[in-house]
């Protein structure tokens, strides 16, 4: 029992990565109806912006004084930094594009990423960046499970984040407008609200999430490097699929759930650590094919952000 | 005007190309991951080649060339790619090479340089394979697998006196040959064997970390053919409490480790060749090798490769295989890293010991040879 709680911890650590990420590609695809394959790099571009101000705090002295408040700097900083990227992103690459095949601007979109990741390459170096962590390593014994103040600190942070986003989608003007949009451009469009800044607005919000959970993954684990979005990216495609895509919601429950069966698996299944990827695609597939939508998705015309 | 212009034109290259006639240049490759995620080795052994060549030319050079110059190629850890680069290499008229890094690289590379009779020392690759081919012109500087599974055991066995060992590989060639070699001696032996694998690239380890916690053994043997991959293994370990006595190899070597892993890496162990810190060979390449940075697990064993290369070319006379391999085979000397004399199949033995990270640095801890701490 105390093993399953430990395992369950872990996949709910993973879990709330996947659910920060995959909500940028709902939100995205909710409201112009593109898969935004780019949005793994902000992921990637967020852990970079994160190491280089943690870098650059620890170099002053103030991580030695003041830890926690240099790494709610750094992460506000790299969001909105985050938040600027997608929006030129989004002005370069989709906007264009935006009255062309839906295939162009998916194409345009796997371009945006191949650029992103080579220019953090060029930039950053091919080699790991080591995070600042010593301040990261404390844990906490709850009973019969231990949480490391990283898991708390993931699992914290990703509900706040989520919570957040709830609030600011279900019960702003804001969201009023981006939930109008996504239901309909033209006609909201006529009723005042201005789709190009709606549009623009969600790309930041996404992939602020984004920036956020890759900050969370370089103390995680330790270090970031160029092509850490391109896996995440992925699996949190996958997880907005699966749940739904579309669907704020969904793309968390799917993030939870494609983590937790990856955790499981290599948790309880023999040689279930190098097969954990198959056993959560198969997982993906399997929803499909009995619910086409995903789990909590709609009919893809009435998809809501 | 026009043709006294075209005149002196056609004089001036012709002078050009006469000089460059005059200036003999020797060209020699290496061939190491230069990208991905093993970038960081194949950079240290490109660049263990670069301090090579600057001793020798500081020494007076080879005679009959002027200068010596590196043709760097990227072998990725691919087998495809190892094969394009090696035969880039032979078109551009290299006299000997220095490389690959991994042996599923070095393998079928050594075989289109076996073909033209191009000399190939590898300073990484550890597979049994590599040097029991028969190929006559392939050397090794660094150990052997089935060497250094020993000498784990023997740790692990005498000096750490286990009852239990969990061992987690990459499923790349290297890491699970180790890990497969090091199952079958600790069954051997009488330990409990328990294994699990990850995959190369991942991040997460997290479920069989608490697994390796859950199992409590006395041993974590990490094989993984990585610095990076061993440093992300070691943070999240340490995260997840777990205390058996962590082993790792001679891939996840690396200055690296504990930059990334920083007080995480303390107290791992790592078997690696012996390295005579002391002697005046190394503090020699030491100095050469300043300013590429710190030398990396590979670096020295390339500065020795490309050391060997020279000097048989330099008392051959030639850079005729033949010749260079009749002075490879008479070698006897010390170099920055090891005492090198090659056996007839072209190793040059194995001298692994243990080491440990202590304080930020790895440090000498045991030697297998006579079972006492250093």
């Amino acid at each position: 029992m105390d093993y399953f709680l430990q395992q369950f911890l872990n996949g709910l650590t993973l879990g709330g990565v996947y659910a920060l990420v995959a909500l940028g590609y709902t939100m995205v695809y909710g409201i112009i109806q593109l898969i935004n394959f780019a949005h793994g790099e902000f992921f990637a571009a967020g852990g970079y912006m994160g190491v280089i101000l943690l870098s650059f705090l620890a170099s002053q002295g103030y991580m030695d004084s003041h830890p926690w408040l240099c790494l709610g700097v750094a992460l506000c900083l790299s969001m909105a930094y985050c938040a600027m990227l997608a929006m030129a992103v989004e002005k370069v690459a989709y906007k264009p594009l935006r009255s062309s095949t839906r295939l162009s601007v998916l194409l345009s979109a796997l371009g945006m990423s191949i650029f992103l990741q080579n220019g953090l390459m060029l930039t950053q170096g091919v080699y790991d960046k080591a995070y600042p962590t010593e301040f990261t390593h404390g844990s906490i014994t709850l009973g019969p499970v231990t949480i490391s103040l990283m898991q708390g600190l993931i699992l914290g942070l990703t509900v706040t984040l989520l919570l957040t986003l709830n609030f600011v989608v279900f019960k702003t003007k804001l969201g009023k407008a981006m939930r109008a949009t996504s239901m309909d451009k033209t006609m909201s469009a006529l009723t005042g609200i201005d789709a190009n800044r709606i549009i623009s607005v969600t790309f930041a919000i996404g992939a602020a999430l984004a920036a956020a959970a890759g900050i969370l993954v370089g103390l995680y684990y330790g270090s970031v490097r160029y092509d850490m979005g391109f896996v995440p990216g992925i699996k949190a495609f996958s997880a907005a699929v699966l749940g739904g895509i579309g669907n704020l919601y969904g793309a968390m429950l799917g993030g939870f759930l494609i983590a937790m069966v990856e955790i499981m698996a290599a948790a309880y299944i023999p040689h279930g650590g190098e097969y954990k990827d198959v056993f959560a695609f198969i997982i993906l597939i399997a929803v499909l094919y009995f619910r086409p939508t995903g789990i909590m998705g709609e009919n893809v015309n009435d998809a809501r952000v | 005007m026009r043709i006294s212009r075209l005149v002196v034109l056609v004089l001036a290259l012709c002078l050009g190309t006469a000089q460059f006639a005059w200036a003999q240049t020797l060209k020699v490759g290496s061939l190491s991951p230069l990208t991905g995620p093993y970038a960081a080795d194949g950079n240290d052994i490109a660049n263990g080649v670069r301090a090579a060549i600057k001793v020798v030319t500081a020494e007076g050079g080879l005679p009959g060339f002027d200068k010596i110059e590196l043709m760097a190629e990227d072998s990725a850890c691919d087998p495809r790619q190892a094969v394009a680069a090696a035969n880039k290499l032979i078109n551009s008229k290299v006299v000997g090479v220095v490389g690959a890094y991994c042996s599923s690289a070095t393998i079928p590379a050594s075989e289109v340089l076996a073909e033209e009779d191009i000399p190939m020392l590898t300073p990484g690759s550890t597979s049994e394979k590599v040097t029991e081919r028969g190929l006559k012109h392939m050397w090794r500087i660094c150990g052997r697998d089935d060497d250094q599974s020993k000498a784990a055991m023997a740790f692990i066995q005498n000096n750490l006196k286990a009852k239990s060992i969990f061992i987690v590989d990459d499923k790349t060639t290297y890491s699970q040959g180790l890990a497969d070699n090091v199952a079958k001696l600790s069954e051997a032996a009488g330990l409990t064997v328990a294994r699990d694998h990850v995959n190369e690239g991942d991040k997460d380890f997290s479920a069989v970390l608490t697994k390796i916690k859950a199992a409590k053994p006395d041993v974590f043997y990490m094989s993984l053919q990585n610095s990076a991959s061993g440093a992300l293994m070691l943070i999240q370990a340490k995260r997840t409490g777990i205390d058996a006595a962590i082993l790792a190899q001679d891939a996840v070597y690396h200055p690296q480790l504990m930059e990334v892993a920083k007080d995480a890496a303390e107290g791992v162990y790592l078997t690696f060749g012996f390295i005579d810190e002391d002697a005046p060979t190394f503090k020699k390449f030491l100095a050469a090798y300043e300013e590429f940075g710190k030398p990396g697990a590979y670096s020295g064993y390339a500065y020795d490769a490309a050391t060997v290369l020279f000097s048989a070319i330099k008392a051959a006379g030639s850079t005729d295989p033949a010749k260079v391999r009749a002075e490879i085979l008479k070698m006897d000397f010390q170099g920055a890293t090891k005492k090198i004399k090659f056996t007839e199949n072209g190793d040059s033995g194995s001298n692994y010991i243990i080491r440990q990270v202590k304080g930020g640095q790895f440090i000498n801890y045991w030697d297998p040879a006579t079972g006492k701490t250093y």
